[in-house]
């Protein structure tokens, strides 16, 4: 499977007084792709971010996107990227209008991208405004905006959803989710919150303690989903030995058999071989778990507040 | 790239409240050259020109070179302007030299108001002696060539640090002796602080004694070290 890589990084690694931010990470994002950048606070992601955007040097590795090197073609990269790094960049005391403006005259494309980006933000009406007035939730669109006016082939959005509010927040996975589709870019987006990538990425990389501990698709991730089946019957623990002498083994848990992930096909059989013994069932479930209990699984030891 | 940043430079420094700095001391040297007290006997109109000096060159000059190099990085210092700034297809050293010309450009602007200023007191005293052109030009002209040391001195410790107070109030400091400086034969050409004041002296005999030549070459030198450094210093910076 030969998929054209937009952005390729190749054992990359950054050290800071010896201590490893972003540990020999070897991103790859597919053409299209909305990569979700997963992983707790103080991972790495803002560094290797960095790292991409050339905003920082790297100790040693890598970093390729559209297929050239950053260090050797670094304008011809930067120009058809958009980013959004960490807090949103702006200068206060200009207008939204202005500092799209500065943004726009670097990049040199038209005047009306300005409009233009101003009303994907739904901004248009703030845009005379000196930004320092504005709130977070408006500054972290002016970035977007301002990452989208030159017509971006990559888009890297480092947080972008913090600080905004529940609808500013859908608004904005929205607006991301459309961008491929329409536009063809590809976008980088990073995350701490799984359930927030889990709503609009297709491929899912999980950094901690800098190193990247899983890539690949977001179904590959879902699949990690193991589900177990729950059997409730009027005597349990009899069941439970039952079916232990029957050759099942489960587990006994709260007046419930437990079994790992079984096939449809065995849950039937456990089921008919139960009834032929006058066991009566009260229930069998499935419970899966969560995105949310894998990425914490993936991730433990990384403490958090 | 060049012409871009620094018209988008130009917008970001227009709306702060930097550029009516330029007024303040061209303005309070034209005052006090108004009320010039001493009569040297010569040309006219140097009289107010060394009283002007001792407000303009030996106190807000140097001062203002710290405050406009200072102010150029302040607003990406404050808000993640650097961020953005270095993320867009421009190349560091641009972005370097961009606020380098702004900077030079606003001592260029503060050189000509002075300049002015001394024409307005001549014509308001109705000196009658010529306007001696070509010395006052050439002073005029070497004050703003002898600020380059100290403003990529100045740009360097202001892209280092994310405090607009710090390379500021450090200026400020290192300002204060410098009419004692000035006054030493051996350390004033070597003093970035003094040498905006020695090179609108020119090769004056008085009480201040120094070879023009070392102090051209020591401008130029210190130019070249500071502004290399400033800029290997930038281009390398972790933003």
């Amino acid at each position: 499977m030969e998929q054209q890589l937009v952005v390729k990084t190749t054992d990359l690694t950054k050290r800071f007084h010896g201590v490893h931010a972003v540990d020999n990470v070897n991103l790859q994002i597919p053409k299209g792709a909305i990569y979700g950048f997963l992983g707790p606070n103080g991972a790495g992601k803002t560094t290797a971010i960095k790292l991409i955007l050339g905003l920082i040097y790297e100790s040693s590795g890598s970093v390729t996107i559209f297929g050239k090197d950053l260090k050797r073609e670094k304008l011809s990269i930067l120009r058809k990227v958009g980013s959004l790094v960490e807090s949103p960049s702006y200068y206060g005391h200009l207008s939204a209008k202005e500092n799209l403006e500065i943004t726009r005259r670097i990049l040199d494309v038209p005047k009306s991208r300005i409009d233009e980006v101003l009303s994907i933000v739904r901004l248009e009406k703030e845009a005379s405004r000196p930004v320092k007035g504005f709130s977070l939730g408006m500054k972290q669109r002016l970035g977007i905006a301002s990452a989208l006016i030159g017509n971006p082939d990559l888009l890297i959005l480092d947080e972008p959803t913090n600080g905004l509010d529940p609808s500013g927040i859908i608004e904005i996975r929205e607006l991301i989710k459309q961008l491929p589709e329409q536009y063809g870019m590809t976008v980088l987006v990073s995350s701490h919150l799984l359930a927030e990538i889990d709503q609009m990425a297709t491929q899912v990389g999980i950094i901690t303690k800098g190193k990247l501990i899983f890539q690949d698709s977001i179904d590959v991730l879902r699949k990690k989903a193991v589900s177990k089946i729950l059997i409730k019957t009027n005597k349990a623990e009899k069941a439970w030995r039952f079916l232990l002498s029957a050759g099942w083994k489960g587990t006994l848990s709260d007046n419930n058999i437990v079994f790992p992930g079984m096939s449809d096909k065995k849950v039937a059989d456990v089921v008919k071989s139960l009834i032929h013994q006058q066991f009566e069932i009260y229930r069998v479930e499935e419970e899966k778990m969560s995105l949310e209990n894998i990425f914490l699984e993936m991730t433990k030891g990384e403490q958090t507040l | 790239m060049l012409p871009s940043l620094m018209y988008t430079e130009w917008l970001k420094l227009k709306k702060s409240n930097v550029f009516p700095l330029v007024w303040i001391s061209p303005l309070l040297a034209a005052v006090t050259g108004y009320f010039t007290m001493f009569d040297s006997g010569a040309n006219q109109w140097f009289d107010p020109y060394f009283q002007m000096l001792l407000i303009h060159a030996v106190l807000f000059l140097p001062m203002m070179a710290g405050i406009f190099s200072a102010s150029v990085c302040r607003y990406e210092h404050q808000n993640g302007g650097w961020k953005q700034l270095l993320a867009l297809p421009v190349k560091r050293s641009s972005v370097y030299l961009s606020k380098f010309f702004i900077v030079m450009l606003f001592i260029a602007i503060t050189q000509l108001l002075f300049f002015i200023g001394l024409l307005c007191v001549g014509m308001l005293q109705g000196f009658t002696d010529p306007f001696p052109w070509g010395m006052m030009l050439t002073r005029v002209f070497m004050g703003w060539i002898a600020c380059l040391p100290l403003v990529t001195l100045q740009l360097w410790a202001s892209t280092a640090w994310a405090s607009f107070a710090a390379p500021v109030a450090l200026n400020v400091i290192l300002t204060l002796p410098n009419i004692l400086v000035s006054n030493s034969e051996k350390f004033g050409p070597w003093y970035p602080w003094s040498q905006p004041f020695l090179g609108m002296l020119l090769g004056e005999e008085g009480d201040f004694f120094y070879s023009t030549q070392t102090l051209v070459f020591v401008i130029i030198g210190g130019f070249i070290i500071f502004s290399i450094g400033g800029l290997l210093y930038f281009k390398q910076k972790a933003v």
